[in-house]
């Protein structure tokens, strides 16, 4: 039995065909009983992804995030980034956005209010603003 | 799979404390943190962001007895005292059912982990104790149980 987790992602083309973004929406809470098997399924979707392909974590729908979610979420950064992209997190709750903030994630890991101000930043003369 | 229910309020004074037994299983964790979230919102005049604190906290302290002190067997107790406008204190107690690791030990882990820099913390594991509830406590302390097992206090202290 584990607390209800659902991950779902989804291609998105920016500006131009060529320019896309891999949008990995979180729906409600990562804790011990789940973070394992919903790790796996997101190392399956970063695996899968092309080179040099960007990420944006939505997280408005996440509820909780324990510190082992957090040790896989900076994984996953590393992950993204060896492959050439970016990985961005957007609509984190107050309370997810304070761990984050205390174990230092937000200093590598940039993150905005929206997944729309996210993608606007991944364009060639994207704009900046919109990051929390 | 049976839940002991135990709950106990007690009002001694000035003091309240609330205790709840639990099965050592992962799956009770959210309604645990539910349940912690309630408790500050409504017992102290802490803001939300240290109710939601709490609810971490509390998560990491259980998920540490569950893992390290009961490897899934038996239960946990997790008790709250709140002295209002003063301090809250959880206390989670395993009744060690695995060979964790001694008091001692977990202490010094801890510290080391508080020393470290947030880049130097790496892997999977490692930011819940050191990093997380060592941060938004302002006590934190471990000690190994008579019977067996560990007791793990955390307290922080009210601003005025």
């Amino acid at each position: 039995m584990t607390t209800p987790i659902e991950i779902h992602f989804r291609k998105d083309l920016l500006d131009t065909p060529d320019l896309f973004v891999m949008v990995v929406e979180f729906r409600g809470e990562m804790d011990e009983s789940n973070i394992d098997d919903a790790a796996t399924q997101v190392y399956k979707i970063i695996d899968e992804s092309p080179q040099g392909a960007s990420f944006i974590f939505d997280f408005e729908a996440l509820g909780y995030m324990n510190s082992k979610s957090i040790g896989y979420l900076s994984d996953w950064f590393s992950k993204v980034v060896e492959k050439g992209g970016i990985l961005s997190i957007t609509g984190a709750k107050e309370n997810i956005n304070d761990t984050l903030t205390t174990v230092g994630l937000d200093n590598f890991i940039k993150m905005y209010h929206s997944v729309d101000d996210a993608k606007l930043a991944l364009l060639p003369l994207g704009d900046a603003g919109g990051q929390i | 799979m049976h839940i002991t229910p135990s709950l106990l309020y007690q009002d001694t004074q000035e003091i309240k404390r609330i205790s709840v037994t639990i099965p050592c299983s992962f799956y009770f964790q959210s309604g645990v943190r539910d349940f912690t979230l309630d408790i500050v919102r409504n017992l102290t005049s802490l803001p939300d962001q240290w109710a939601f604190r709490f609810q971490t906290i509390v998560d990491e302290l259980c998920n540490n007895a569950i893992e390290h002190g009961s490897k899934g067997e038996g239960e946990l107790c997790l008790t709250l005292y709140v002295l209002p406008t003063q301090w809250l204190e959880v206390v989670v107690e395993d009744m060690g059912y695995a060979k964790g690791v001694k008091a001692q030990r977990l202490t010094e882990i801890v510290e080391e982990k508080k020393r470290l820099a947030d880049a130097q913390v790496q892997g999977l594991r490692g930011r819940g104790l050191g990093r997380i509830v060592a941060k938004w406590t302002d006590e934190l302390s471990f000690h190994d149980r008579p019977t067996g097992g560990m007791m793990v206090k955390a307290r922080k202290y009210i601003p005025s």
